[in-house]
């Protein structure tokens, strides 16, 4: 397994400590502004998506994995569909926990 | 001498009672009737009337120095009245006084007060003296010292002075008892190891009369929680005749004086008070109400829990909450493990802390209270609600279950309950909140226990008496297809199917053993045997009719009919289960066949696994362990 460039699971509170970095989040579509992708984080920020491709329509969730350009953006590498029904608050948990308790844990 | 003018009447008004009178009286005379114990008394004046007067301890110096003597002008500042001896006879026990002058020729022409009896509604002072008890006194002597110890009495503003019961005493034989009730204390001060007591409280919470019977025989028995004016609590309990005495005086809401009573320790499984001790009354007490009583004492003390608080707090916690309700379920009736049926229903009450929890309403208040609240949330508004005396229980998440001892208040004249208000009328209501009962997960995962497949031997479960009932997350390795049904009896006893088993006989037809009939058609019922395998072991389940149906999707007798027509669907049926996972109820109870004592698991529910309730189970089951 490669772990020279790992991608830790953030949500938008915990986005602000990968600036620079490689990361991995899911947001759910909110709207497309001409190529820049506006969604809503599983905590409930706004984070700005750019250059992704396919992406879809609102209010479908998309995994998204690339590098953190500020505190509420991302430049996309990989996105990847993941429909309507997704539960936005165990993923949430799921970054609490990666970032915070079990963070030794995790990459 | 016109500068002094005593106080006219003064002998009559303080007589009948009136103790903030303060008069300015003469003294006529003063000597000492008890050298050892330094006690003087004298007589006093109102320029027309006389009355005895007694000093207290504290005073004694006055009189001794001669500072107070006959002639001399005394402004009265805190007295009480006192019998003598059970008579009518009354005297005037002086606590504190100021010397206005300290001789002056007699003022009037005072005469001795005629020993009248006075109503006898009067207020007197004997409980005054803090708890020292009043000696007996015989009984025709005014002369006779009233003793009251080497001990100075000390007047003490009681907490709520506009009550103090007159004294009666009963001559029973030589010696006389202040039959009376004490003065009254606060409840935080009551204690077994006071003779007499009085409190007075306002009733949080009356019991109904419950029955019981023990080795002692039957008997009846119902308690009152009562709260004073400095929060003090106490619950009090009747047996018996007392129940008949004082069930109807008692009302929620109403203020009473309670008096003379046993004070045993509380026991903590049944009361939950703030207190170590409960009154348990007796043939001497005396239960009453103060119809005049204003608001000094409140009428429920709650001490609130927020619910994020709840959340981290063990099961069987009593405890005070307030929260907007959300949401109101439907009444339910359930059967007790009795068999006697009980109403449930469900509240969800959502407070400041960003958490909502459900709040279980066992009885009767689900149709009093429960009704109203359904009423005013269909209506679309959301009443606060404050449970008092509230249990926690960690049934799937934690939530709050009614005991009969608890209270809804819907809406309570409280600041809490305003400034909960103003929050959810000011965006509260759009607050997003996590509830600490887990109900959004499925209905399985609930109320269950999680084990693994190994655990289910490892921790030995079964051996009890009881079944023990767990939940596991697994998956269907194999089936037995061969014997995976039997033939049933389809006969009908009312609502009840036999559903034994029938066997074909010499005629061609399914004879039953217990109805002792035939039938030309029988049901067919799983009997399935199946391997199930977690990541840490496999285990043999036994699924019968309604479980085997949910597990494959196809009743008995299609499957059975699919093997016996070949038909593929037979294999495809059970195919379509294998190496699924799945959340299984089992029923693990160890049972004997013939010799042999084997552990039979019995498959219970089946539900399908849900990757977004498991992560929540998952993610609780982690927060849990973070905790602990």
């Amino acid at each position: 397994m490669d772990t020279s460039s790992p991608s830790p699971f953030v949500n938008g509170e915990t986005l602000k400590i990968f600036v620079g970095r490689r990361v991995r989040t899911v947001v759910q579509v909110q709207r497309n502004e001409g190529g820049v992708l506006v969604g809503q984080s599983t905590d409930g920020h706004q984070l700005t998506i750019r250059g992704a491709t396919d992406a879809p329509e609102s209010p479908h969730y998309m995994e998204v994995i690339g590098i953190a350009d500020s505190n509420q953006s991302i430049r996309a590498e990989v996105c990847t569909d993941f429909g309507e029904n997704f539960d936005a608050g165990v993923f949430n948990g799921l970054c609490k926990l990666a970032n915070e308790t079990f963070k030794p844990l995790f990459l | 001498m016109a500068a002094v003018r005593l106080t006219p009447n003064a002998v009559e008004a303080v007589l009948a009672g009136d103790v903030n009178l303060r008069p300015i009286v003469q003294v006529l005379d003063v000597r000492c009737v008890n050298v050892s114990a330094d006690r003087w008394r004298g007589n006093v004046s109102d320029g027309v009337n006389t009355v005895p007067a007694l000093f207290a301890g504290q005073l004694s110096a006055l009189a001794r120095s001669g500072a107070v003597r006959g002639g001399t002008i005394l402004q009265l500042d805190e007295y009480v009245i006192n019998n003598v001896g059970g008579g009518p006879r009354r005297i005037i026990v002086v606590l504190n006084m100021t010397v206005l002058r300290a001789e002056c020729d007699i003022i009037g022409n005072p005469t001795i007060t005629p020993e009248t009896r006075l109503p006898n509604q009067n207020h007197s002072g004997a409980e005054q003296f803090n708890g020292i008890r009043q000696p007996s006194v015989a009984a025709n002597s005014l002369n006779t010292p009233t003793m009251l110890g080497h001990q100075a009495p000390v007047f003490q503003p009681t907490a709520q002075p506009s009550y103090r019961p007159a004294p009666s005493y009963k001559n029973h034989g030589p010696i006389a008892k202040n039959e009376a009730p004490a003065r009254i204390i606060p409840i935080s001060s009551l204690n077994p190891y006071q003779g007499r007591w009085a409190i007075k409280g306002r009733v949080t919470a009356k019991g109904d009369i419950r029955r019981y019977h023990n080795a002692k025989g039957e008997g009846k028995v119902f308690n009152f929680d009562l709260l004073d004016s400095d929060g003090g609590e106490i619950r009090v309990t009747c047996f018996n005749d007392l129940v008949d005495r004082f069930y109807e005086v008692v009302e929620v809401g109403k203020v009473y004086v309670v008096s003379r009573g046993n004070l045993k320790p509380a026991q903590k499984n049944f009361n939950h008070l703030n207190n170590e001790w409960e009154i348990v009354l007796d043939n001497g007490s005396s239960v009453d109400l103060c119809p005049d009583e204003n608001s000094s004492i409140p009428s429920q003390r709650f001490n609130f829990r927020p619910i994020s608080e709840v959340e981290d707090t063990p099961n069987a916690t009593i405890l005070d909450m307030i929260g907007v309700v959300i949401s109101v379920s439907p009444c339910t009736t359930i059967q007790k493990k009795n068999g006697m049926e009980t109403q449930k229903r469900i509240i969800n009450l959502k407070d400041m802390s960003g958490r909502s929890v459900d709040v279980t309403m066992w009885g009767e208040f689900c149709n009093r209270e429960g009704s109203q609240l359904q009423e005013t949330v269909e209506r679309g508004v959301f009443p606060v609600l404050a449970v008092k005396t509230g249990r926690v229980n960690d049934f799937g998440g934690k939530s709050v279950g009614t005991i009969s001892s608890s209270q809804l208040l819907i809406d309570p004249d409280i600041v809490e309950a305003h400034s909960l208000r103003q929050w959810f009328d000011g965006g509260g209501r759009d607050a997003s909140t996590q509830s600490i009962s887990r109900d959004a997960t499925p209905a399985a995962s609930r109320n269950a226990i999680r084990k693994t497949v190994a655990q289910i031997k490892e921790e030995g479960l079964g051996m009890e008496d009881k079944p023990d009932w767990v939940t596991v997350k697994a998956s269907v390795i194999f089936f037995k297809n061969e014997n995976f049904c039997y033939t049933s009896c389809p006969n009908k006893e009312g609502d009840r199917q036999c559903n034994k088993k029938v066997t074909k006989g010499t005629s061609g037809l399914w004879y039953c053993d217990k109805c002792n009939r035939e039938f030309t058609e029988c049901d067919y019922r799983y009997l399935l045997q199946l391997q199930i395998q977690d990541h840490s072991g496999t285990a043999w389940v036994t699924a019968f009719q309604e479980a085997g149906q949910e597990l494959l999707g196809v009743s008995a007798s299609d499957l059975s009919r699919f093997k016996e027509e070949e038909d593929p669907r037979f294999a495809e049926t059970m195919l379509r289960c294998l190496f699924q996972d799945y959340l299984l109820r089992l029923k693990v109870k160890e049972e004997t066949y013939g010799d042999e004592r084997r552990v039979k698991n019995t498959l219970a529910k089946v539900e399908r696994f849900d990757p977004a309730g498991e992560s929540k189970y998952l993610l609780d089951t982690i927060s849990r362990l973070v905790a602990s």
